[in-house]
């Protein structure tokens, strides 16, 4: 016990002194890199000062050199008129002929069949008409690829894509296409047909006109004349042809007593 | 008016909500402006109800206008149904279809009503040449329940038609026989795809969700994908993996494309596949019965949110073609199976 005692003492004391000189050093490296850190610290300032001053003489020589530049373009310009107003012309023809590609690319689809190119193949726009009546246009994108298929499209669904392309779409796409203009040629022009009755001739019709998607079949009560004494009839077209614009028959009833009126409009 | 038909209007105008009442009246067309002008709308909805029902009786209102305006409550809340989609197909060789709405009506009416003696059908024409129809169902021995209605919605000339699910089960395919022999067709199948949003199931099997097309007439250009990385933003930052967020973006633009998404609400898949794993052996490994699991995907839009999965880090692109070929194939339903 006094051994340990003693020990401890001096084992305290010279914890005492170990540690105070422990302290006493840690006290003088400290103090020694306070001294030196405003030093560093300067060092770098002075550093970055002088990369500023650089930077900013860098900076004052390109502007010099930009105004030179520009005033020497001014005055080159005055000596070298004649070619750049011949660049100007260059320029204009160009931006002319680059506008006038882009119209007639435009006007293409007055054709009926239109085009463009697009990432993965083409976009064709079959714009239908009637009777020099331009009307909606409908498109069918399509995928070059080894088999040719139809990406997306706007063709209304009770118009027999599937059929149409299960038959001609791989072997013979130009006739794929001419097939499905047909077919939508004829919809918009009965479609438009139909129209032109109900908004045109309500005058003359005796009630609402019936018709379905196809615009294959019209069923309406006309009279001869709008007004008066002219008794109604009854009509009802059914266009079985579904490429072309014309009813296949026509039947006309007065008042329930058949009056056959059918014909057929093939040539 | 009969008790059960004055119960059966006092019900369904109590249904529209007092916001609507006006724009459904006037669609309704029964009561005329006068009549209408007579009416306090600002009352309380009760005595508002009975008011109408007494205008209603006055004009001597039959079953069938108080189930058009049935219809006409349901075509401005067709949300609140879950719609299914029936696949109807011609045989091979068929001529030409002609359509006739009034022949097709009819027709309908008549193979119902041979079948059920109660039953109450009644339609109602909608834009772009389609019908909408309404069926009550009864039995042998009992009256036709108004209140738990089928609907109908069919686009003349198309292949398909759109059934609010009808409670009775049973009735089902009486009525996809009327429809098929109706409109013409052999067969019906129905599809696998079920939504409350029926314009967009018309959108998916009409194929008309993508409408964006290229032309030489377009004024605006089909511009390089602005990655959301503002080119304004400061040049001091820099964006890492700057090419990989390219290329997600890259790839699902060219599968979702630019157009807005048909909304459904879920895609439901059934595995039957026998447990595959890396590691050799382990008690699944071993069962030779395949495993049944269901999975379901739910959203408020479901296809937009599939398609923000990459963009937003969640996925990687290109997703699972079980996720993507959703509108292609107009399936919401799965069954898989190993092969």
């Amino acid at each position: 016990m006094e051994l340990a005692n003693t020990l401890s003492q001096d084992g305290e004391s010279r914890g005492g002194v170990l540690a105070h000189l422990e302290r006493l050093e840690t006290q003088v490296s400290r103090s020694r890199k306070k001294m030196e850190e405003p030093q560093s610290a300067q060092a770098e300032e002075s550093a970055l000062g002088t990369r500023i001053h650089e930077l900013r003489r860098l900076r004052d020589k390109l502007r010099a050199e930009v105004k030179q530049h520009q005033a020497s373009v001014k005055a080159s310009t005055t000596n070298v008129e004649p070619d750049q107003t011949l660049e100007i012309t260059e320029q204009e023809s160009l931006k002319r002929k680059w506008e006038n590609v882009k119209a007639i690319l435009q006007a293409y689809r007055f054709t009926g069949i239109s085009g463009k190119l697009t990432s993965r193949g083409v976009c064709v726009c079959i714009s239908t008409a009637f009777e020099g009546n331009l009307l909606d246009s409908y498109f069918v994108d399509l995928v070059m690829r080894k088999p040719l298929q139809i990406h997306h499209h706007s063709i209304p669904v009770f118009i027999p894509l599937e059929e149409i392309s299960a038959k001609y779409l791989q072997t013979n796409i130009q006739h794929f296409l001419f097939t499905l203009c047909e077919y939508l040629n004829a919809y918009s022009g009965r479609k438009y047909q139909a129209d032109r009755l109900q908004s045109d001739f309500e005058a003359f019709l005796a009630g609402p006109l019936q018709r379905n998607s196809l615009c294959n079949l019209l069923s309406f009560t006309y009279k001869a004349e709008p007004e008066g004494q002219s008794f109604p009839f009854c009509a009802r077209l059914l266009y079985k042809d579904l490429t072309t614009t014309l009813p296949t028959d026509v039947t006309v009833t007065y008042q329930g007593k058949r009056k056959y009126c059918t014909f057929c409009s093939h040539d | 008016m009969d008790e059960t038909v004055s119960e059966f209007f006092r019900r369904t105008i109590l249904k529209i909500p007092l916001t609507e009442m006006m724009t459904i009246l006037k669609t309704w067309n029964f009561l005329s402006e006068n009549q209408l002008q007579t009416v306090n709308f600002r009352q309380r909805k009760e005595s508002l109800v009975q008011d109408l029902v007494l205008l209603c009786e006055e004009n001597r209102a039959s079953l069938n206008d108080a189930a058009l305006l049935d219809i006409i409550y349901t075509q401005f809340h067709r949300h609140q149904k879950v719609w299914d989609v029936f696949q109807m197909s011609k045989g091979p060789g068929e001529d030409t279809d002609l359509f006739d709405m009034e022949q097709f009506k009819s027709s309908f009416k008549k193979i119902l009503k041979r079948a059920l003696k109660n039953v109450t059908v009644s339609f109602r024409d909608a834009e772009e040449n389609a019908v909408w129809i309404r069926i009550a169902w009864g039995t042998q021995y009992r009256k036709p329940n108004q209140y738990k209605p089928a609907y109908v919605v069919y686009y003349s000339q198309t292949p398909y038609a759109f059934t609010s699910s009808s409670q009775l089960k049973s009735n089902l395919p009486l009525l996809g026989q009327a429809l098929t022999i109706a409109s013409k067709h052999h067969q019906i199948v129905k599809m696998d795809l079920r939504s409350r949003y029926l314009d967009s199931l018309k959108a998916i099997v009409f194929k008309q969700y993508n409408q964006i097309f290229e032309t030489h007439n377009s004024t605006t250009p089909l511009q390089e994908r602005s990655l959301g990385l503002d080119i304004n933003m400061d040049s001091r930052i820099i964006h890492e993996n700057k090419t990989e967020k390219e290329r997600v973006q890259r790839v699902t633009q060219e599968i979702f494309g630019d157009y807005p998404q048909p909304r459904l609400e879920f895609a439901q898949y059934k595995l039957e596949t026998k447990f595959k794993s890396d590691l050799n052996g382990g008690i699944l490994a071993e069962r030779e019965e395949p495993l049944r699991c269901l999975v379901k995907f739910s959203s408020p839009h479901l296809l937009e949110a599939l398609k923000s999965l990459a963009p937003a880090g969640i996925a990687d692109a290109p997703l699972s073609p079980l996720l993507t070929c959703i509108p292609n194939k107009g399936m919401n339903y799965f069954k898989i199976r190993d092969k």
